[in-house]
């Protein structure tokens, strides 16, 4: 078996800092959303790529299976706060969340 | 995974799945139901701690560690408190719909209840997540604009712990091979060389501590308490956010004690990061206007002081940190519930529109009275004891500075309550004070069981001591 862990680790830093650009240059909270997702989608990459050098692959893509579940629920949670706070405000500007303050 | 405590975990989801159903034409059953519930699992924790038979051969009898059974306990008290206090608070008029919100937080105790028995990160990964999607979508349960932007901030703020654990997963799975606590503790007892196995730890370390809100990542806490509909801000910040967060970083750090050379200096930088949001904490709470949000910045203020124990690592300490998570408990779900009870009582929780409230609202106050005397540690109030095991076991250990300002932050503590105090239960009545009545009795219930709590745990110190030395000190740190 091609050994491709190095290859692999750069792609991950690749995909994690492709998401994290997107987090921080974006006002938009859509596209916040999407960077998370980006970068989430890097640490998935990240297991599978160590299950894969450890010959553990059986017991990774369990683990993949398990956190792409989870990903879905915690993801559609958000977005549906993204829907439910677009219906009051009629606004997806991160900076319009500045109502709470001390 | 501790089987034997497995039921503690399905009886309550098998009731959130049972809420929709079954209250769906009358929707009072739900809270009985939720109330029922809690209330036997609490009554069946409770038989087991205490047992006088149990206490009198020191809980040799029971096998599972006392640290699972204490936070389970305090997991069904708060719910119990804040299920009950919610049956009541939630009107007429309101917007809250029952059935969801009891089947969320009957969701919410399955998951905390899988945190605590957890055996391996993994697991713990799973139930943290599930607890998180509850809790955005309690936050959000009465639909104003605040507790939206309350919840997207807090969704925002602490996924990116989420990327962090799992990134710290990923390098266990290639340093240690395994994720169960016990492996992970023969691992570094073998005597091989640790140093990837910790820069894994500690990353999963990050991820909570980004989770539990400790200073430099605590700036979703407020805001995400202060938006929150009124029991669920009690309910957050009185067990949601200490299970998911604090509870692992206090497993992670007994399980550092082992490291020789204190983990190449991280319990070093988990006890400056306590320290300083011990002092940003304090120093923020003074200048709040709002009582909620001044709650939150004092939540911060008291995770320092576990926090601060946790890095500190002596068994005394550990001891110290587990006993002022389940004191912070109780005293914050009076206080967050007083700020409830203000809210349903007079309309309003901001500390400028409030004053001489103790005239109208006299058990609000007194209840207010003991759970602030208790967070700043007054004696013989059970925070006193908490915080000085914390102090004792950092002098002890040769961190005198941190608890010479462990010992001086206490001051500013009592300093900013009794500002909070004096703005809105003492002093002249104001106009919105006027026209305020006492919440009823069934609300003020669960708060005077809390207080009653408070003084007990300070007064038969003692025994709690014993059950903590007994069941946790010895089982499971040494």
């Amino acid at each position: 078996m091609i050994n491709s862990f190095t290859l692999d680790w750069f792609f991950i830093t690749l995909i994690f800092s492709a998401g994290l650009y997107c987090m921080l240059v974006s006002r938009n909270l859509l596209r916040q959303f999407i960077g998370l997702e980006i970068m989430s989608k890097s640490c998935l990459l990240a297991v599978i790529s160590v299950g894969s050098v450890t010959g553990n692959l059986a017991l990774a893509q369990a683990l993949i299976i398990t956190m792409i579940v989870i990903e879905v629920v915690v993801v559609a949670v958000g977005l549906s706060l993204l829907v439910k706070n677009y219906r009051l405000t009629n606004s997806i500007d991160i900076w319009s969340l500045n109502n709470l303050r001390g | 995974m501790t089987t034997s405590l497995l039921a503690y975990l399905l009886i309550p989801l098998f009731t959130a799945i049972l809420i929709p159903f079954a209250a769906r034409k009358r929707q009072k059953l739900a809270d009985i139901l939720a109330t029922v519930t809690l209330l036997a699992g609490l009554i069946n924790i409770g038989a087991i701690l205490f047992n006088p038979a149990n206490i009198a051969n020191s809980f040799a009898g029971v096998p599972e560690d006392g640290f699972a059974l204490l936070m389970i306990f305090v997991i069904y008290l708060v719910a119990l408190c804040v299920t009950f206090f919610s049956a009541y608070f939630i009107g007429e008029d309101s917007k809250v719909n029952r059935v969801p919100y009891y089947s969320l937080i009957m969701t919410s105790v399955a998951a905390m209840c899988g945190i605590v028995i957890a055996g391996d990160f993994f697991t713990l990964y799973i139930f943290v997540e599930v607890l998180a999607v509850t809790s955005f979508a309690m936050i959000t349960s009465d639909d104003s604009a605040k507790g939206l932007e309350g919840a997207i901030k807090y969704f925002l703020l602490t996924f990116p712990a989420s990327l962090l654990i799992l990134f710290g997963i990923a390098f266990l799975m290639l340093t240690a091979g395994t994720f169960s606590f016990e492996n992970i503790k023969i691992i570094i007892a073998s005597g091989m060389p640790v140093g990837p196995v910790v820069f894994a730890v500690s990353l999963i370390l990050l991820g909570f501590l980004i989770k539990s809100g400790v200073v430099p990542f605590h700036t979703w806490t407020p805001d995400a308490y202060e938006g929150a509909y009124a029991p669920v801000s009690a309910y957050l910040a009185g067990i949601v956010t200490k299970i998911s967060g604090v509870y692992a970083v206090i497993k992670i750090s007994i399980m550092f004690r082992l490291f020789e050379i204190r983990a190449y200096h991280t319990a070093d930088i988990l006890m400056f990061l306590g320290m300083l949001s011990i002092a940003v904490g304090a120093l923020a709470a003074l200048r709040q206007k709002e009582f909620k949000r001044m709650l939150a910045f004092s939540s911060i203020s008291q995770i320092g002081y576990i926090i601060l124990a946790a890095g500190m690592g002596t068994p005394l300490a550990i001891l110290g940190a587990i006993f002022h998570l389940v004191n912070h408990a109780t005293f914050k779900t009076v206080l967050f519930l007083n700020s409830a009870s203000l809210e349903k009582g007079a309309g309003t929780s901001d500390m400028r529109k409030l004053g001489g409230m103790e005239h109208s609202m006299p058990w609000t106050s007194w209840t207010s009275i003991v759970a602030l005397l208790s967070t700043a540690g007054v004696p013989p109030l059970s925070g006193f004891w908490s915080k000085l095991i914390i102090i004792i076991a950092l002098w002890d250990g040769g961190a005198k500075t941190y608890a010479v300002l462990a010992l001086l932050f206490s001051v500013v503590t009592l300093a900013y309550f009794l500002i909070m105090q004096k703005n809105i239960f003492f002093g002249k009545p104001t106009e919105a004070s006027r026209n305020a009545r006492e919440v009823r009795p069934a609300m003020l219930a669960p708060v005077v069981v809390m207080c009653l709590l408070i003084v007990a745990l300070g007064v038969f110190f003692p025994y709690i001591y014993a059950y903590l030395v007994e069941t946790i000190a010895a089982r499971i740190i040494l």
